[in-house]
C-alpha cells in the first residue's frame, strides 16, 4: 500500500516537473533566442545556451525602436485600467453576491454572454464611440476600452470571492455596533484583499498584452503601446528579425514578472479564499 | 488608508491627463499635414524610409508628413477599422492582394486623375494591372519580388547538373530530373529541395503562370469562374511527385515558412529552396561564414519565363483631405533615385522602368542581376484582384493544395475542391 503510494506520488510529480519544463519551454526559448547572434539563429543544431552570447540584439532592439517609451504607455495604461477596473467591480460584486435579486441574476447573466462577443465584433463600434468622445489617439480611450473589457470577468471573479467571505462575519461586526460602512472596511475589504490583488493582476496582464485595440485606436508612433511595437519587428509571410524580436519580447515579460512575484502570495491566498466554501 | 486610495487616485489622474489629447488636426496651423502610415519593418528599409520623410519635410515646410510604423501582420484589419472611423492614414503602404476590398468598398481614393505622367509612364502596364479595379487606380506599384531558388552553390556544382540562368532556366520536367541527380548526389536523409508551403496558394498560383495556369476565368458576362485546366496541374503535379514520388523534397518543410528552411539550407539538408526574392537579405544576415549560395530563377513551363507578382503599393485615403498634395509626397517618394533607395533596403526590385536600370541593382553580388532579369516577366497575380478571393484562398484552396501536396488526396479530388468548392464560394461574391 505504502509503496505504491510512493510510487502514485512519484509519477505526480514527474508529470508535474512535465508540465512546468511544457509552460516554461516558449520563455526559456526565447531567453536563449534573445542572445543568440544571427548567425547563430540560422543554425541548423540549435543550442539551448547560446554559444557566442551578445548583447547586440538589446541594442539593435532598443536603437530601432521606442522600447522605453512604448513599455511606459503600456505600464501607465495597465496600471490605470487594472486600479479602474477593480475600483468599480468590487462594490458592483458585493452588490451581486450579498443582495440576491433579478437584478443582479440579470447582471451575472450579462457577465457571462459578454464574455462570448469576439471583440472584432465590437472594434468598429468602439471606435466609433471613442472617436465621438475624442478619446481616439489618446491613452485615457485605450484605458477606458481595457476597463470596459476586463470589467466583466472582474465583476465575476470578484463576486466569487465575496460569496466566500461568510456573511457571519458582518453580522457579527453588526451585533457590535458598526454600521454598514464600517463593516465593509474593516471587516470585509481586509477578507477580499487577496480576491482583489488577484483580480487587479488580471486586468494589469490583460491590459499589458493587448494588442488590437491599441493597434487601431493609436495613431502617432509615441502614443503606441509595446505590443504593437513589437510586430514591428515582423515582416510579411512569417519573416521576422527574430533575434532584436525575442530580446523585446523577453523584455516585454519582465513587468508581467515583476508585479507576479510581487503580489504571488496574495493571489494563492486569493485562490483559495474563493476556491473553499464557508 | 484613506491618504494612499486618495494619492493613489491624484497619480492616475495625473497619468490620465498627462495621456490625454495629442490629436493631430489636419491643417489646423495653416500647414497640412498628412500620416504616411509605412509597413518598412527591416532596419535598412525602415531607415531609407525615415529618411525620404525627412527630405520631404525639410522640402516642404507647409505639407508635413509624418511616419507611422505599422505592421504586416494585422494591416487588413487595423486599415478596416480606421476607414470605418474615419481615421484612415493619408497615404497607405500596402500590397496590391489587399486592396481589392478597399478598392470596390470605396475607401480608396481612385488615383487615375492624380498620377503625374511621368510616374505613370515609368511604371510598366502590367504593374498596373495589379492596381486596377474595375475603372479605378487604387494604388501605385512600386516594389516586387519574384520567386527565385536560393541554391547551395557547392552542392549544385558537385552534382554536375547543368546551372540555370535568367536567359536560359529549367524546364519543369528538366527541374525534376535534375532535383533526382541532386538528390542522388548528396546522400540519405538530404534533398534537392524545400519547399516551404505554409501559404501554398499564391505559391502554386504565381508560379503556375509560367505553365499557362491561369484558374480565374472572367467571363462575357464579367464574371470570375474558377476553371482548372492541365496548364493548371503542371505546378501542383511537379511539387506533388517532388514529396511524394522522387523523394526530392522535404516532407517535412510543407507546413513552415520560408525563414524556418534556412538552417537547413545552411546546414546542407537542402540544396535549393523556392523562396521570394528579398530573403537573401536573411540569408546575408544568417549564413555562417564561407557559406557559397547563389540566386536561380525559378522554372519555367510553356508560357515562358513570367510569374504572378504583388507589388507593395502606396495608395491614397478617399478620406484624405488633401489627395494631390498626397499624391505629390507619393511621387517624391518613387522618383527612381529614391525607389532605388527603397528596393535596396527591402532587397526587392522596383516597378519603375528607370530605377530598375540603375546600375547598382545591376550587380551580380547578392543576385541582384538574377532579379533584375526577371523583372520583365513579373505580371499581376492571377487572382487578387477577383472578389471572394481571400475566402476562396483561406476556406478552400488553402487546405485542398495542403492536403495534395501531402499525399492525402489526388489530383481529380484538389480539381474538384479548387472548382466546385470554389466556385460557391465566388458565386456568393459576384451576384
Amino acid at each position: 500500500m505504502n509503496r505504491t503510494s510512493t510510487v502514485a506520488r512519484a509519477g505526480q510529480y514527474l508529470a508535474l516537473l512535465g508540465y512546468l519544463v511544457f509552460l516554461a519551454f516558449p520563455f526559456l526559448w526565447l531567453i536563449s533566442t534573445a542572445f543568440k547572434p544571427a548567425r547563430e539563429l540560422g543554425s541548423l543544431h540549435p543550442t539551448w545556451i547560446p554559444q557566442d552570447p551578445t548583447l547586440s540584439n538589446f541594442r539593435q532592439a532598443f536603437a530601432e525602436q521606442p522600447l522605453l517609451q512604448a513599455a511606459a504607455n503600456s505600464l501607465i495604461a495597465a496600471l490605470c485600467a487594472a486600479v479602474i477596473a477593480v475600483a468599480i467591480a468590487t462594490p458592483m460584486a458585493y452588490v451581486m453576491a450579498r443582495h440576491r435579486s433579478r437584478l443582479s441574476t440579470a447582471a451575472t447573466g450579462w457577465v457571462v454572454i459578454s464574455q462570448a462577443f469576439p471583440f472584432v465584433l465590437l472594434i468598429i463600434p468602439l471606435f466609433l464611440v471613442l472617436k465621438n468622445l475624442g478619446l481616439i489617439n489618446t491613452l485615457s480611450g485605450l484605458v477606458l476600452v481595457y476597463v470596459v473589457w476586463s470589467l466583466p470577468f472582474a465583476l465575476w471573479m470578484l463576486a466569487g470571492y465575496v460569496r466566500a467571505v461568510p456573511r457571519e462575519l458582518e453580522e457579527a461586526a453588526a451585533v457590535d455596533g458598526a454600521g454598514r460602512l464600517r463593516t465593509l472596511i474593516s471587516v470585509t475589504a481586509p477578507l477580499l484583499a487577496p480576491g482583489i490583488a488577484a483580480t487587479a493582476l488580471f486586468a494589469f496582464i490583460t491590459a499589458w498584452n493587448e494588442f488590437f485595440f491599441a493597434l487601431v485606436l493609436l495613431k502617432t508612433p509615441e502614443k503606441q503601446t509595446l505590443p504593437v511595437v513589437l510586430t514591428h519587428f515582423l515582416g510579411a509571410e512569417g519573416a521576422a528579425d527574430l533575434g532584436p524580436l525575442a530580446a523585446a519580447a523577453f523584455l516585454a515579460t519582465i513587468p508581467s514578472l515583476v508585479v507576479f512575484a510581487v503580489i504571488q502570495r496574495r493571489i494563492t491566498g486569493g485562490m483559495l479564499a474563493g476556491a473553499v466554501k464557508s | 488608508m484613506r491618504v494612499r486610495i486618495l494619492a493613489l487616485i491624484a497619480i492616475l489622474t495625473l497619468l490620465l491627463a498627462g495621456c490625454t489629447g495629442g490629436e493631430d488636426s489636419g491643417s489646423a496651423s495653416g500647414k497640412i499635414r498628412l500620416r504616411f502610415q509605412s509597413l518598412a519593418w527591416q532596419k535598412e528599409s525602415v531607415d531609407a524610409n525615415r529618411e525620404l520623410v525627412r527630405e520631404w519635410n525639410a522640402r516642404n515646410p507647409d505639407v508635413q508628413v509624418q511616419y507611422v510604423q505599422g505592421s504586416w501582420n494585422s494591416v487588413h484589419d487595423q486599415l478596416l477599422t480606421s476607414f470605418e472611423g474615419g481615421e484612415a492614414p493619408d497615404i497607405i503602404h500596402d500590397a496590391s492582394d489587399d486592396l481589392a476590398d478597399f478598392a470596390y468598398g470605396g475607401y480608396l481614393a481612385d488615383l487615375s486623375g492624380l498620377l503625374p505622367e511621368r510616374l505613370r509612364a515609368d511604371i510598366p502596364t502590367p504593374s498596373w494591372e495589379t492596381v486596377t479595379f474595375g475603372k479605378g487606380v487604387y494604388g501605385v506599384p512600386f516594389l516586387q519580388e519574384p520567386r527565385v531558388l536560393i541554391a547551395n552553390q557547392k552542392i549544385l556544382k558537385a552534382s554536375g547538373v547543368r546551372i540555370p540562368t535568367a536567359e536560359r532556366p529549367w524546364s519543369w520536367p528538366e527541374f525534376r530530373t535534375v532535383a533526382k541527380k541532386i538528390t542522388a548526389a548528396m546522400g540519405r536523409g538530404k534533398y534537392a529541395l524545400a519547399w516551404p508551403l505554409k501559404e501554398p496558394v499564391s505559391v502554386t498560383l504565381n508560379l503556375g503562370l509560367s505553365a499557362g495556369g491561369q484558374l480565374f476565368h472572367r467571363r462575357a458576362d464579367g464574371k470570375v469562374r474558377v476553371g482548372f485546366t492541365a496548364a493548371d496541374a503542371v505546378v501542383p503535379e511537379t511539387i506533388h511527385d517532388q514529396v511524394n514520388t522522387d523523394r526530392t523534397a522535404s516532407r517535412s518543410t510543407l507546413g513552415i515558412g520560408g525563414s524556418d528552411t534556412l538552417p537547413g539550407l545552411f546546414g546542407g539538408k537542402y540544396a535549393m529552396v523556392p523562396l521570394g526574392f528579398s530573403y537573401r537579405q536573411q540569408i546575408v544576415q544568417q549564413a555562417p561564414p564561407g557559406f557559397d549560395w547563389t540566386v536561380l530563377p525559378a522554372p519555367v513551363g510553356d508560357a515562358g519565363a513570367v510569374q504572378g507578382v504583388s507589388p507593395q503599393t502606396l495608395s491614397i485615403a478617399e478620406d484624405s483631405p488633401h489627395k494631390r498634395e498626397a499624391m505629390r509626397f507619393v511621387d517624391h517618394m518613387l522618383q527612381p533615385r529614391n525607389m532605388v533607395r527603397l528596393a535596396r533596403g527591402d532587397w526587392m526590385l522596383p516597378t519603375g522602368t528607370a530605377a530598375l536600370a540603375d546600375p547598382s541593382l545591376r550587380v551580380r553580388r547578392d543576385g541582384w542581376a538574377v532579379g533584375v532579369a526577371l523583372a520583365q516577366g513579373l505580371r499581376s497575380a492571377p487572382a487578387p484582384s477577383v472578389r471572394g478571393y481571400p475566402e476562396w484562398k483561406d476556406k478552400v484552396a488553402t487546405p485542398a493544395y495542403q492536403e495534395f501536396y501531402s499525399g492525402a488526396i489526388d489530383l481529380d479530388e484538389l480539381e474538384k475542391r479548387l472548382v466546385k468548392d470554389g466556385n460557391l464560394v465566388l458565386a456568393r461574391y459576384q451576384r
